[in-house]
């Protein structure tokens, strides 16, 4: 059957090509794109739920204080994680594991912060409003809840990486966990400024625009 | 003489040890994929079982051999087991055997998580059939619509074990979508660009993303079932402000797109076999390479036709009803490569053969049937009647069951290493194509008639005796049809002749290595030249100077994405207990929340988290370097 096409492959030697720890990234932004869906769903619910009610034409939308300071919370620490990251970047001669390891503490300890405040906000208004009270509340705290699950998670990978022994090119992993772990902790603070935005702001929005 | 060495010292590289822990611990995508496809047949038939019992009960009118109860839990049970727990991972089980050898690679990219996800749907699948066990089956249908899954009218355990037992089979069928999409995007054979991928690879591939973004939406319906059963929440409870429809919307949106998870790889599957035995490559590669993607695209946007009855704007029914239509010409465009294909070449009759062949046939049936109930009117009045029960089984059998039946006919040579006795295979064919058209033609009459699905009997004198009559005697030559495929291949284990490496002059790379492999594939990574690699003139495994050997540990080499250029070597981790272990932890939290253990569960989930990090600890991998 010499009538098929045929293109020469590449004549690359493969035995001497470097170890590629890159697969464990791939399957984070796997994992990343099917929990983004799992919050569109969730998302998609809420509004599902509240369409054609009005509903902060009577009531008074949750506070914008709490999820204002936990942004800025959860910002700060994807900075500071960002930064750890860049500490593993080049040679490993170069690499400043200590600096990195101290990086992903403090985003530890930043996001629980995040959750005592989180805690706090929930029983602030717990008792205006609480997950069996109606449907608006329901989807509210499962959202919200759901987000607090992935950043414990976040919290407990972080933990996990952070009493991780310094690998390097007889002991490690075959993925790159710190970058791995670090992406998963800036989708969940990218996850948070969306719950800001719909949850929050969006319907305090709507209650400026009934009251005047 | 160095390739014997290369030889031995890849298989103790790749080798699982065969004692009882090499047996649990193995993560060899061939075992696993075996595995795979052992258990779905085994689910296969237990539906089966389920199906057949049915049509007794409905074989005439009045009878009472299953009270109403046990008719709704036995109808539930079979919808379920077949759409979730056979179907799909029947399709995920040739995928896990057989990606890796199509695209040259070792294994997959991830094995233990191979493995982890194999254990994970078995023990979901157990889950579900604790249910029987302890007398409480769901019982509202596969897709187990609010407001009567809620504890008000549902009051058992049945529906808390179908919402929970799904979210654990969602951690199996994305994990293994996971797997999927990174080995075939970055473990592909040297050259062998993404247009020259096996078609195969295609609809896997689409499959894969397909089950990334439309399972969460399933999740999210059974978070909010679960929460709204037990935990005091007010999704469906119209009173307090929720909606019932909002389960019917996540359930379809995720719904719709899972119809194509169990369609795509099969038709994949007939891409392949169909060229195989027309003797030459198929007819307009790159439009049903094109036409595979976009059905999984479009299908995410079709999911309200399933829903025309609710009561909805003109316009979202017209928007809806149209992008239905428009999905059947990507089938089309399928379809008619592969009539184009046959028609172009020189066809041999073989069992496989008639199998696809024949599946395309009630492929089209299945179709044309669709295209009817993508029609508004005719949608309304044949709603929730036999006809749609006629159309479903027609889509799913002819797009699922005989494709998968051609599949075993053309790959379980190349698995077992024995071939299947031909003669019986076509007697097989032809006792389940004609007993599959006896048993569901009718159906399309009897829904037409007005006979509602999911009733558990129905009176004299309505016209049904006979239509029904004939329906119940068509599913049991079915299932005669199906055994006579099971005994032909336990008897070819035994006493089958001995297949070779290419039993059919395939074109595929994983005709290329014994039958059965070896553990690890082929000695000399292939380089791929052409979309069909034992067709060319090319010689895959030309290596002089032992360069593709890769022996001195577990690797495999890694490529980009579209063109397939070498770029770096992938460490694949050896077997492992670990997945069995956490796929046990998940299961006892699964179990315990269906009874609300609150802190057993957490308990288990703390468990199955500390197991994940003696899994992930770094290890020393001296001999790589």
């Amino acid at each position: 059957m010499s009538t098929v096409a045929q293109i020469a492959p590449p004549r690359t030697s493969l035995s001497t090509l470097p170890i590629d720890q890159r697969r464990g990234v791939y399957a984070m932004w796997s994992v990343i794109a099917t929990e983004a869906m799992l919050f569109i769903c969730m998302f998609g619910a809420y509004y599902y739920l509240g369409n054609n009610k009005d509903r902060w034409a009577q009531e008074s939308p949750p506070q914008l204080r709490f999820p204002l300071i936990l942004l800025a919370i959860l910002l700060s620490s994807s900075f500071v994680l960002h930064w750890g990251e860049r500490q593993l970047q080049g040679p490993v001669e170069s690499q400043r594991f200590g600096l990195a390891r101290i990086a992903l503490w403090i985003t530890v300890l930043l996001g629980m912060g995040f959750l005592a405040l989180q805690g706090f906000e929930y029983y602030y208004h717990w008792s205006e409003l609480a997950p069996y009270s109606d449907a608006y509340g329901s989807i509210f705290y499962t959202i919200t809840s759901l987000h607090a699950a992935h950043v414990i998670v976040g919290l407990m990978m972080m933990a996990y990486i952070g009493v991780h022994p310094r690998y390097g090119t007889t002991i490690r992993t075959p993925h790159k966990p710190y970058s791995t772990i670090a992406l998963y902790w800036h989708f969940v603070d990218v996850v948070w400024v969306f719950i800001v935005i719909f949850l929050y702001v969006i319907p305090n929005f709507q209650r400026m625009h009934h009251v005047h | 003489m160095t390739t014997i060495s290369a030889a031995e010292r890849l298989t103790s590289l790749w080798e699982t040890p065969k004692t009882t822990r090499g047996w649990f611990a193995t993560v060899d995508h061939k075992e696993l994929g075996i595995r795979y496809l052992v258990t779905a047949v085994a689910f296969l038939v237990i539906g089966g079982l389920e199906a057949l019992l049915m049509r007794i009960q409905l074989s005439r009118s009045d009878l009472t051999v299953l009270s109403p109860e046990a008719y709704n839990q036995i109808f539930t049970m079979h919808g379920v087991t077949m759409i979730f727990w056979y179907a799909s991972p029947i399709l995920s089980g040739f995928a896990v055997y057989l990606v890796p050898l199509m695209i040259g690679a070792r294994d997959m990219a991830f094995p233990r998580l191979n493995a982890f996800t194999y254990w994970t749907y078995l023990f979901s699948g157990l889950l579900l059939y604790l249910a029987p066990f302890i007398g409480q089956s769901p019982h509202a249908g596969w897709f187990a619509y609010v407001p009567y899954t809620l504890t008000r009218y549902s009051p058992g355990l049945g529906m808390d074990i179908y919402a929970l037992s799904l979210i654990f089979l969602t951690i199996s069928t994305t994990g293994g979508a996971i797997n999927f999409i990174v080995t075939i995007l970055r473990l592909r054979a040297p050259g062998m660009a993404i247009s020259r991928m096996p078609l195969f690879l295609y609809s896997t591939l689409t499959t894969s993303f397909v089950i990334l973004f439309g399972l969460p939406a399933l999740t999210a319906a059974c978070i909010f079932l679960e929460l709204d059963r037990r935990w005091g929440t007010h999704f469906f409870h119209i009173a307090e402000g929720g909606s019932t429809l909002l389960w019917q919307q996540l359930f379809w949106f995720f719904g719709h797109p899972w119809v194509y998870v169990i369609f795509l790889p099969a038709t994949g599957m007939l891409s392949l076999i169909i060229p195989a035995f027309s003797r030459r490559p198929i007819v307009g590669y790159p439009f049903v390479a094109i036409a595979t993607v976009l059905t999984g695209v479009v299908g995410f946007g079709v999911w309200l036709h399933h829903m025309f009855t609710i009561g909805m704007s003109d316009i979202a029914m017209s928007l809806f009803s149209a992008g239905s239509m428009m999905i059947s010409v990507f089938t089309t465009i399928q379809v008619f490569a592969w009539l184009a294909t046959i028609w172009k070449g020189h066809p041999v009759a073989t069992a496989s053969m008639y199998f696809a062949v024949g599946s395309v046939m009630m492929l089209v049936i299945g179709g044309l049937s669709g295209v009817f109930t993508g029609i508004i009117p005719v949608d309304w009045q044949a709603h929730s009647t036999y006809y749609v029960v006629a159309h479903i089984h027609y889509v799913l059998i002819g797009s699922n069951v005989f494709p998968v039946f051609a599949g075993f006919y053309y790959w379980l040579p190349k698995i077992t290493g024995r071939l299947l006795d031909e003669r019986l295979g076509k007697w097989s064919f032809w006792v389940m194509f004609v007993g599959f058209n006896i048993g569901f033609f009718p159906m399309h009459i009897l829904g037409l008639l007005g006979m509602p699905r999911r009733i558990y009997s129905y009176r004299p004198g309505l016209g049904f005796d006979s239509w029904n009559m004939v329906v119940t005697i068509g599913a049991f030559a079915l299932g005669i049809g199906i055994l006579i495929s099971i005994i032909n291949l336990l008897v070819s284990l035994r006493s089958g002749v001995l297949a070779g490496r290419n039993p059919w002059n395939s074109d595929g790379l994983e005709w290329s290595s014994e039958s059965p492999p070896a553990p690890y594939g082929s000695v000399h990574i292939p380089l791929v030249a052409s979309r069909n690699p034992l067709w060319d003139d090319f010689d895959e495994e030309d290596d002089p100077d032992n360069d593709r050997v890769l022996d001195w540990g577990r690797l495999t080499p890694v490529t980009t994405a579209l063109d397939a250029n070498p770029i770096g070597l992938a460490t694949i981790p050896g077997d492992s207990l670990l997945p069995l272990i956490m796929s046990i932890a998940l299961f006892a939290f699964f179990a315990t929340m269906v009874f609300q253990m609150v802190f057993t569960a957490l308990t288990m989930l703390l468990i199955t988290f500390a197991i994940g990090c003696v899994w992930m600890w770094p290890r020393d991998v001296k001999e790589v370097m």
